[in-house]
């Protein structure tokens, strides 16, 4: 979908150029993170596209078509573009800042009134509310909302993204790019995305392009950038927690536990013990009445909770949930929070899918390091 | 409370001429301020990716703004053509509001959040749209407050306009300093000073109606607007 061939940008004046014979290819759908040091040309390298900086050499093409034989303005409203700084027209109201690229292509006006509100109830912002708001009315999180939304206003096949959640607190940065990402399943757009966060690399990208002054030094999926660093400037850079961000890459679907046994609050002692006699069942779900989970029940508590006291009190209550976009860290990070070693993972309508356990997670990070280093060793061996 | 008195009563029993010499001197800066505004604005815009000429131009308002009036006046009459007529007159009021407006128009052109203009630039907005949707109305507040200075300085330097010919209030003044009549000096000067105050009042509220809603006074962008006038 986006085609870059060995170009470079050389401003003038510079002794070595900005961005250096690159070359890669971004498959339609994907999203492709550009990351590296600051000055690596992440942004250079995105401006090229919709040639708000013209390239020194090489050629780019977008849909099958080479960039710098079309007229600027006409590839732009074909490219979404999203900034940091949000860029939002202080005197254009929520509503007229979606509408640009639309106006400009000369949509009717209810078919941009139609599409507008379609996009405010996508990002998650309330049309009625926010639809004659001023920028300087929303925060920073609805900023960027509205600068997305304003990016796919007219559907672009293909987005430029440029550390587009870099100006929000992790909270709310965390947030967006659930949400954004859970967007993408949906919308299916084609991303250039740059950020200086490996840890959002990771999590965003369905590859990634690490650039180190203007040289892309790999081009690969997260899983391979975490488990096969190309060289020791991208072992570095991904930094020696690598387990750590492994948790940013898995989602809690990887390891969920679906059908496990549930029972009412009200069931029989019996039934419980018979379950918890098998050896590899340590857990059963609580429901209630309109048969929505509710909590769960561990071996292990169960067990020390004397039964003449009832088993209920070894009921540990859900508190939260995750959603099926979560990742393991979202996961770990909310268990810790509510201080309970298990959560429920609903689906996007909400509806309960299995749950996530903090035991589950540990031995699955483990498994997969230690197959990664038996691989190792047998590489080494073979060097040997 | 005699002098009063007599200020009151040269102002009652000369209706008649006071508000033809204050119609005279409205004519005179609407006139002025029309043209100034046509031709400053139109100029900053011109010049506005043109810091060099920008300079060496607003280098040449500074100056015009050194020269005392009476001199600009005497020698725009001296220019064949002109003489004693009303375009001198003119010509001058229009010189001395090149630099408050000129100046405003080209800072603020060039003001504008660099992240709202490559925003626009790359939604595939052409030069002249991002000048006409973008730029113009996010300068308007720092160019309207180029607008009232200028004016305000107008307002003053056409009472010296007299002495070309015209016939307005600031022949109350010079009428009153050649006759040691202070009532007339205190009429003239206090009807000017009220012309200044309905002037300001008259663009501040050009400012709320034009001015677009999203970048509208509350306190940050009223300060904005000031700084930009002082610069
Ligand atoms: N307009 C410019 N003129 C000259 N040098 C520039 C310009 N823009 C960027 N550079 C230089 O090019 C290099 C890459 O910049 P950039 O692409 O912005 O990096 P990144 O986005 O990865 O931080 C940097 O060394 C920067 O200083
Ligand atoms: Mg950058």
């Amino acid at each position: 979908m986006i085609k870059i061939e060995e170009v470079t940008k050389k401003y003038p004046g510079m002794v070595r150029p900005a961005v250096d014979k690159l070359s890669l290819n971004i498959e339609e759908g994907e999203i492709c993170v550009f990351v590296g040091p600051s000055g690596c040309g992440k942004t250079t390298t995105l401006k090229m596209i919709n040639l708000i900086i013209e390239p020194s050499g090489g050629k780019i093409f977008v849909n099958g078509e080479n960039v710098l034989e079309q007229n600027p303005n006409e590839l732009r409203k074909k490219i979404g573009y999203v900034i940091q700084k949000t860029g939002l027209f202080p005197h254009y109201s929520v509503f007229d800042n979606i509408a640009i690229v639309p106006n400009l292509l000369g949509w009717e006006e209810e078919r941009v009134e139609k599409r507008v509100v379609e996009l405010l109830k996508m990002m998650n912002l309330d049309p009625d509310e926010n639809r004659d708001k001023f920028p300087k009315a929303l925060s920073g999180g609805q900023s960027q909302r509205v600068g997305v939304a304003r990016a796919m206003a007219a559907d672009p096949p293909v987005m430029l993204m440029d550390e587009p959640f870099g100006a929000v607190d992790p909270i709310t940065r965390n947030q967006l790019q659930n949400e954004f990402l859970k967007l993408q399943q949906k919308v299916k757009k084609t991303i250039c995305f740059v950020t200086h966060d490996i840890d959002e690399a990771i999590k965003m990208g369905d590859k990634i392009a690490i650039l180190d002054q203007g040289k892309l030094v790999q081009f690969d999926t997260p899983e391979n950038i975490l488990f096969n660093p190309a060289n020791e400037f991208v072992e570095e850079f991904v930094g020696s927690d690598r387990s750590l961000k492994v948790l940013n890459l898995l989602r809690v679907t990887t390891v969920i536990r679906k059908n496990i046994k549930r029972v009412k609050e009200k069931a029989g002692i019996d039934e419980i013990n018979k379950y918890f006699s098998h050896p590899e069942k340590n857990r059963i779900l609580i429901e209630n009445d309109e048969k929505e989970v509710v909590g769960y029940l561990a071996k292990e508590e169960y067990h020390k909770i004397s039964t003449a006291k009832g088993w209920n009190k070894a009921i540990r209550i859900f508190p939260t949930s995750l959603n099926n976009h979560n990742t393991l860290k979202d996961a770990m990070s909310d268990m810790l929070q509510h201080n309970i070693a298990a959560l429920p993972v609903m689906d996007d309508d909400d509806k309960f899918m299995g749950i996530v356990s903090f035991a589950d997670i540990r031995s699955y990070i483990g498994e997969a390091y230690e197959e990664n280093e038996t691989e190792k060793d047998q590489d080494e061996n073979e060097v040997l | 409370m005699t002098e009063l008195r007599r200020i009151f009563n040269y102002f009652t029993n000369n209706l008649d001429r006071i508000s033809g010499y204050t119609l005279e001197h409205l004519i005179l800066i609407v006139i002025a301020i029309a043209l100034s505004v046509g031709l400053w604005v139109s100029l900053g815009i011109l010049l506005r990716n043109n810091k060099k000429t920008a300079d060496s131009v607003l280098g040449l308002g500074s100056f015009i703004m050194s020269v005392p009036s009476v001199a600009i006046y005497g020698i725009l009459i001296s220019i064949p053509g002109l003489g004693l007529s009303r375009q001198s007159a003119v010509i001058a009021l229009v010189l001395y509001s090149m630099l408050p407006i000129l100046r405003n128009v080209y800072v603020s052109l060039n003001e504008v959040d660099k992240s709202i203009l490559e925003a626009a630039r790359g939604m595939g907005m052409s030069e002249r749209q991002i000048l006409r949707k973008v730029q113009l109305p996010l300068a308007l507040p720092v160019i309207l407050a180029g607008v009232r200075v200028a004016t305000v300085m107008m307002v003053g330097i056409a009472t010296l306009a007299v002495y070309i010919g015209e016939r307005n209030l600031g022949v109350l003044i010079e009428q009153g300093l050649k006759r040691s009549r202070s009532d007339m000096i205190i009429v003239g000067a206090l009807l000017v000073t009220v012309f200044v105050l309905v002037i300001d009042f008259g663009i501040g509220w050009l400012e709320k109606t034009v001015v677009p809603k999203g970048i509208q006074s509350d306190e940050e962008s009223k300060t904005k607007a000031k700084a930009g006038g002082e610069i």
